[in-house]
């Protein structure tokens, strides 16, 4: 389980399960795991990640990551996941965002929006497209996605803050929960992501693993600031 | 919600010409002097924080008569049936000792008594350990894990969580959880819940000290498998086991129960030093950066006074304000002393530093950039105002073996 | 044995491993001869109300869990789209029929400025006074994930509900039969205690 500076250079950070079930005993909303590699070795161990969290954290888990085929978003879900996210893919056969949705409900798919200079890029953020966040976001949220994720690439993991304005303008253009992602480095970001940022979640990870904030004092602290949390 | 500016205190200071850097411009619980830093703090409307407001529950709102009806039967159902009728986990300070006390002489248990060594247990704990033991006549473990591998985690802890105990707050709750499933022992008594100090749980119900609690706070989020891979090599699994809590299965297989003897019976430090040192010969002892008049507080660790430094460098607190709050809960001490107390005894550099440096090999300025690194806001330490502490009497006599 | 019907939509995993997690002797079955040893019965459903309803017929069990549920009262929980097959009907996908065990219609919920729908997230559950559901859950919070609801015509029979631009019930109950909008399975150790409810208490 990595956790991944700007997609580049990466540091051991734990084990998947066992920092999944920390994050449950902490009350965390809802876990996230992406497999950044997605090789096919690697598939093994994020089924096997994603099978032994569900059994024992009881609570909404997505998984994405080299998600290609209606198979791939299946053979998740089985494994334990609530919900499929989708990022290269949607860009590259946008029809699987519909037939996912179509036959695993639309709750089921969250696409997945990674975003440098002003535009989407793929592939684990190697490779552009023409695409701007809103105009795509409005696109995958009509061809069915029940959530979209937006990750600010230039942002994550420097714990600078969400790119608020991005965070926006994805937020505001669609129907549908957005998930603000990248860049969160104080607990008064998590707190702007949801105001300023109208985002519906706050995704933080880079914040829990290097340094001594924890998952209970961000929520306390959200809570102070006048959000509503539940108590966890 | 519109909350109560707290730094009336502050102004109240200013007005008399006392210092106003006493509470370090922290928004403080406007009932005892616990300020925003702390990790699970939230002030209400009146600007007072969950901790108090759970005393005041604890004080008022439990049928206490009824939580030792439960305890006592809880303890009847265990009784007999394998070779001991609970495990109690012994540090050896004043919380873990009273809890032995009260379980041997009120409820009568035969116990196996279990100690996770972290390796800084003082000699004044030594001693009070030996009489405790041989006064109450009981069964007695004592486990030191492998110092090479606590010298690699305090460093790896010190530099992802700016707290260097990782090894000690997941041995001490692994540990004995471990002897009970090895040795069949399925009830294990701990002392004071931790809703005695913090919010991670409250007192409306028994706290049960299980594998939730361990990843909610215990283990700051680390547990062994995380640390195997984040060392990269130089450790295995095998020397990281004794930090390991059994799995659920194992645990579930024998039916244990890890209860809070403080959740069944309310808390009272004072008096229950007082039974130690009159039945147990208990002698306190001083310890760094806390004022007088508290030397039954924390004296098992050596390194208590280093892990209090670290707390106020990123916190802008420590053990001073912690224990004023204590007595101010409970009637003890007003806010004002507190906050002298505090001005005058936190804030000063522990003379174990030294010892502590040379056991993970870092020079002081690159212990001070990770303790700066991981200061939480708004907390801003200024390290020109620390003063030297006096060092304790017994640090000459530390094995400096590294 | 507590039998998790097993009809091709559902987060079976999850439901199954709570029920474990709380001590109990889960199976996750589409063997009629199970449901009819089983102490409790329990319907997980995710996915579209056409394909649940659909996939249910197809085990052959409906017949089984009207026999076992309705007529012999045996303790059954439905959940999420477990909960809605229970009704009339559903507009959800066009105009579909359910099993009709509850006078209620599937409507979808209706998005709002600030309300996305599906809902998704956790959610404050207000119990009525008397429900036994909540029993030693401090603070009823729920997961939910949906993007209908059940219209329930007899008020008697909602047992709990839950604000999402309308108020929607989160739990009917009529008599052995539980369903919940919620995801208990997902809903930590609220959900658990649920779970230990609905076991020790229908």
């Amino acid at each position: 389980m990595v956790k991944g500076v700007r997609f580049d250079g990466y540091r051991d950070v734990g084990h998947p399960v066992t920092t999944a079930k920390v994050y449950d005993a902490q009350g965390a909303d809802e876990l996230l795991f992406l497999d950044i590699t997605a090789t096919a070795e690697n598939r093994r161990t994020l089924f096997d990640a994603v099978s032994r969290t569900a059994d024992e954290c009881f609570m909404p888990l997505t998984v994405g990551g080299g998600v290609r085929t209606l198979d791939d978003v299946r053979a998740l879900l089985l494994a334990g996941a609530d919900k499929v996210s989708i990022n290269t893919q949607a860009v590259l056969g946008p029809e699987l965002v519909s037939e996912a949705a179509e036959r695993f409900g639309s709750q089921a798919v969250v696409v997945s929006i990674d975003v440098k200079s002003g535009v989407v890029w793929t592939h684990g953020g190697h490779q552009p497209t023409a695409l701007r966040p809103a105009d795509w976001a409005r696109r995958v949220a009509d061809l069915g996605a029940g959530e979209i994720m937006v990750t600010s690439i230039d942002r994550e993991g420097t714990r600078s803050g969400y790119d608020l304005d991005l965070v926006r303008a994805v937020a505001d253009a669609v129907p549908v929960p957005v998930i603000a992602s990248g860049g969160v480095g104080r607990l008064d970001d998590l707190v702007d992501g949801i105001r300023e940022g109208h985002a519906s979640a706050v995704a933080a990870a880079s914040i829990f693993h290097f340094t001594d904030q924890s998952v209970i004092k961000a929520r306390a602290y959200m809570r102070q600031a006048g959000l509503e949390m539940r108590i966890a | 919600m519109p909350q109560k500016d707290t730094r009336d205190i502050v102004t109240v200071y200013r007005a008399s010409g006392e210092p106003t850097a006493i509470l370090n411009n922290l928004r403080r619980c406007t009932k005892c002097a616990i300020p925003e830093t702390q990790e699970t703090i939230v002030f209400d409307e009146a600007g007072v924080c969950n901790v108090c407001r759970q005393q005041e529950y604890k004080q008022s709102q439990i049928d206490w008569a009824e939580r030792a009806r439960e305890f006592a039967a809880l303890v009847d159902e265990y009784r007999g049936k394998h070779d001991y009728d609970c495990i109690v986990p012994l540090s050896g300070g004043k919380d873990s000792t009273f809890t032995l006390y009260e379980l041997v002489t009120r409820h009568r248990v035969k116990p196996l008594v279990v100690t996770f060594d972290h390796g800084f247990l003082r000699p004044t704990t030594l001693a009070n350990t030996e009489r405790t033991i041989k006064k109450l006549g009981v069964d007695y473990l004592k486990y030191r894990p492998s110092w090479k591998v606590v010298q690699k985690l305090m460093l790896e802890s010190l530099h992802r969580k700016g707290d260097f105990c990782w090894h000690c707050h997941t041995g001490i709750f692994s540990y004995p959880m471990q002897i009970a499933v090895k040795f069949k022992v399925p009830l294990v008594v701990w002392g004071e819940p931790s809703a005695e100090y913090t919010s991670y749980y409250g007192y409306d119900e028994p706290e049960e000290v299980d594998e939730r609690r361990f990843n909610r706070f215990v283990n700051l989020g680390i547990t062994a498998e995380d640390m195997l891979g984040m060392l990269g090599g130089e450790v295995t699994m095998r020397d990281l086991e004794p930090f390991a809590y059994p799995p659920p299965a194992e645990l579930r297989k024998l039916n244990v129960r890890s209860v809070c003897l403080g959740s069944y019976m309310p808390w009272n430090v004072k008096d229950q030093v007082e039974i130690i040192a009159r039945e147990l010969g208990w002698q306190g002892a001083a310890v760094e950066g806390v004022p007088p008049g508290y030397e039954y507080e924390k004296i098992e660790c050596a390194m208590q006074g280093v892990r209090d430094y670290l707390k106020f460098i990123k916190r802008g607190f420590a053990r001073t304000s912690h224990l004023t709050s204590i007595d101010i809960r409970n009637g003890r001490m007003t806010r004002e002393e507190a906050a002298r107390l505090i001005e005058q005894h936190e804030g000063q550099r522990p003379p174990s530093l030294d010892v502590f440096l040379e056991y993970v090999g870092l020079t002081e300025a690159e212990f001070m950039d990770i303790a700066m690194s991981h200061q939480v806001s708004p907390n801003a330490h200024d390290p020109g105002a620390v003063r030297p502490g006096a060092p304790l009497w017994d640090q000459p006599l530390w094995d400096r073996s590294r | 044995m507590i039998a998790v019907v097993d009809y091709g939509m559902g987060n079976l995993r999850s439901v199954f491993k709570a029920l474990e997690a709380i001590g109990e002797e889960p199976r996750v079955t589409r063997d009629a001869a199970d449901l009819r040893s089983a102490t409790h019965i329990v319907l997980p459903g995710v996915g579209a109300f056409a394909q649940c309803v659909a996939n249910l017929r197809a085990t052959q069990l409906v017949d089984v869990l009207e026999e076992q549920v309705r007529e012999r009262k045996k303790p059954f929980l439905g959940i999420c789209l477990g909960m809605q097959l229970l009704g009339r009907d559903s507009e959800e996908g066009g105009r579909h029929e359910g099993l009709g065990w509850f006078p209620a219609s599937v409507r979808r919920l209706h998005g709002d400025v600030g309300l996305k729908v599906p809902h998704i997230g956790w959610n404050d559950v207000r119990a009525q006074p008397e429900s036994p559901l909540f029993k030693g859950v401090r603070h009823p919070v729920f997961y939910f994930v949906h993007s209908y609801y059940m219209d329930c015509e007899n008020p008697q029979l909602v047992s709990a509900t839950c604000d999402y631009g309308i108020t929607f019930p989160a739990a009917i109950v009529a008599d052995n039969v539980w369903a919940v909008q919620f995801h208990p399975e997902k809903s930590q150790l609220n959900g658990l205690r649920f779970l230990q409810n609905f076991l020790s208490g229908s």
